[in-house]
Formats: C-alpha cells, structure tokens, sequence
C-alpha cells in the first residue's frame, strides 16, 4: 500500500525536486523567530504546574513541524521519509512510557540518584 | 522515468539506475540516520523526564541558572543558520555557486556565533563552580541536595549538541571547499542537501532543548 502510494508520490516529484522560493524560507526563519520571542514571552506567564510545559512544549512541536515540512523539505518529500521521522518519535515516545511507567512506580528512588 | 540522454554522468555511482535513484537512495539513507540520531538525544530526554518527574521542585530551582537570554539568541542564531543552509540548497538547485559559497559562509560564521555563546554560559557557570557530576560540583547558591543532576544533564544534553555543531562545521568547510571546485548544480548537489538535512535536524534538537532546560519557571 504505501510503496504504491510512494510511487505515485515520487513518479511526480522526480524529474523536478522542489525549488523553495526565497520568499518561502524567509517566511518560516520569521516565522520561527516570532515562536521563539512567543515562548520565551509565556514562559514569563504564570500558568499552572503540568501546562506551562504543555503550552512550551505546543510551541516546540510547530517550531519542529515547520523546520521538517519545510526547510527539510518532508512537505514535498515522499511520504517514505517522514513514515520515518514520525516512526522514530514513536519509538521514542514508547521508550519513555516503558521507562516511566518503571520510575514512576517506585516505592523508594534509588538512593544514590 | 530515467532520462537516457544524460546516462553516465560524472557523479552517478554505476550501481543506480540513474541520478533521481542515486538522489533519493541518498536522501532516505540520511533520514535513517536522522532516526538514529532522534533515538540517540532520545535516551537523554528520556533520562531528563524520569529526573524531572522525580524532581520537579529541582528543575524549577536549578532552571534559574541558565540565562534565558543567551539561550533565546542561540535559538535565534540557529534558525539563522537553518534559513542560510535552505538558501545554499536553493542556490545549488539553481546553479548559483557563489550564493552556495555565500549562504555556506553565513552558515558557518553563525555556527561559531553559537559556539561562542554556549562558551560564555559554560564558563560562566564553571566559575561559579558548576560542574556536571556530584563530586566536582560546588556550587552552593540552589538548596537541593542533587543540584549536580541539573546541570549533568544539562551538560551532556548541550555539549553533544554542541559537538553536532562543531561536526556540521567540520561538513560545512567539506561542502564549501567542494562548492568551490565547482562540483555542484542543478544536476548534482546531494551532499549540500543532505548536509542541510544534518543541519535542521541539530535545530530540532536545540529547538527542544531550548525551553526545557531554560524557559522552566
């Protein structure tokens, strides 16, 4: 399924790779440099205990979401590389849990930690 | 699909069907690697998460160490430097060598910029006696008994970023030098563009890392 997907995918974009235009890249440097001065602006924000990193963490993702689609070019990619990308955060995000879900639930941390 | 007329051209490795293959056999080798890397800073987020969650109080306190300032201009020479590295790719897709020398030089001026930075925060804060690790960490300003735990992940998190940095230099002289003999154009320029895929990835990871360690109130 998704090597025919790809296919068409690729069949299109071969001959011609995507050329962003100057306008294009200068749009997502501001646009970048704006969520940069907007995170740091709420971090000054009181927002309650889980949120804040919520809200910061919101911020990153966008951030991250616009140097991948665009300046790493996955918006126009084949869908193959960013089944990557989104299959490493995945895996991540499993890490974690599994880790968590052992740190979380100790009676006692180690005690040298 | 593959285009005869310019079958064996200079760059085409005799083992692809033609230079889209090459192309894109080179690109998703470079997003594998990209994984491996996400998996890599993976384990130390995955370390700062349990710690965090163990120490929420730690966090905030110690977080009042870092200066926001320097780590919001870092951020921002960063996005400078991925915006220079797009515009070198541009360049080469349009046979502009000099603006890939040009771009490719912003790039690296900005790269140092960071460096620079990151040097005056960690010697700033060695002065002060922070040093990762319980046993050469002295600093007595933070009244929690693991301090040191902060600023060890602080500096492991920051200082394999900034050997990324110092590696995506090293690469960006390897391209510069390579842009100069003249080696890249619409027709060949996969290591400009897999370079720059190296370099949007380090700004990802500075992207994250950013309000994690710094913007903790």
């Amino acid at each position: 399924m998704i090597l025919s997907e790809d296919k068409t995918m690729s069949e299109h974009n071969h001959h011609e790779h995507h050329v962003s235009s100057v306008g294009q890249l200068w749009a997502i440097g501001i646009a970048l440099t704006l969520l940069t001065i907007l995170t740091v602006g709420l971090s000054h924000v009181e927002i309650p205990a889980p949120f804040d990193v919520v809200v910061a963490l919101t911020v990153a993702f966008v951030k991250a979401f616009l140097v991948c689609a665009f300046f790493m070019n996955l918006y126009w990619d084949t869908k193959f590389n960013s089944m990557l990308l989104i299959g490493a955060f995945a895996f991540f995000i499993l890490m974690v849990a599994v880790t968590l879900l052992d740190t979380l639930y100790r009676n006692d941390v180690v005690p040298s930690f | 699909m593959s285009n005869h007329s310019q079958a064996h051209p200079a760059h085409l490795q005799h083992h692809f069907v033609d230079s889209d293959q090459q192309f894109d056999a080179a690109k998703m080798g470079m997003w594998v690697f990209i994984v491996n890397e996400i998996l890599f800073f993976g384990g130390l987020f995955c370390a700062y998460i349990v710690f965090r969650a163990w120490y929420p109080d730690l966090f905030t306190m110690a977080a009042t160490k870092l200066d926001t300032t320097m780590g919001a201009i870092n951020t921002v020479v960063l996005i400078g430097s991925s915006l220079s590295v797009a515009m070198a790719i541009r360049a080469a897709q349009l046979n502009k060598t000099k603006w890939i020398k040009i771009n490719l030089l912003i790039t690296i001026t900005l790269a140092c910029v960071f460096l620079v930075i990151k040097y005056f925060e960690y010697s700033h804060k060695m002065h002060d006696g922070i040093f990762p690790g319980a046993t050469l960490y002295t600093y007595e300003g933070i009244d929690h008994p693991l301090a040191h735990v902060f600023f060890s992940i602080y500096y492991v998190m920051t200082g394999i970023h900034a050997i990324h940095i110092i590696v995506g230099i090293g690469l960006m002289i390897w391209i510069y030098i390579r842009a100069k003999r003249n080696e890249f154009g619409s027709e060949y320029y996969t290591p400009v563009e897999m370079v720059g895929l190296y370099w949007h990835l380090v700004d990802v990871i500075w992207i994250f890392l950013f309000p994690l360690l710094y913007l903790i109130e």
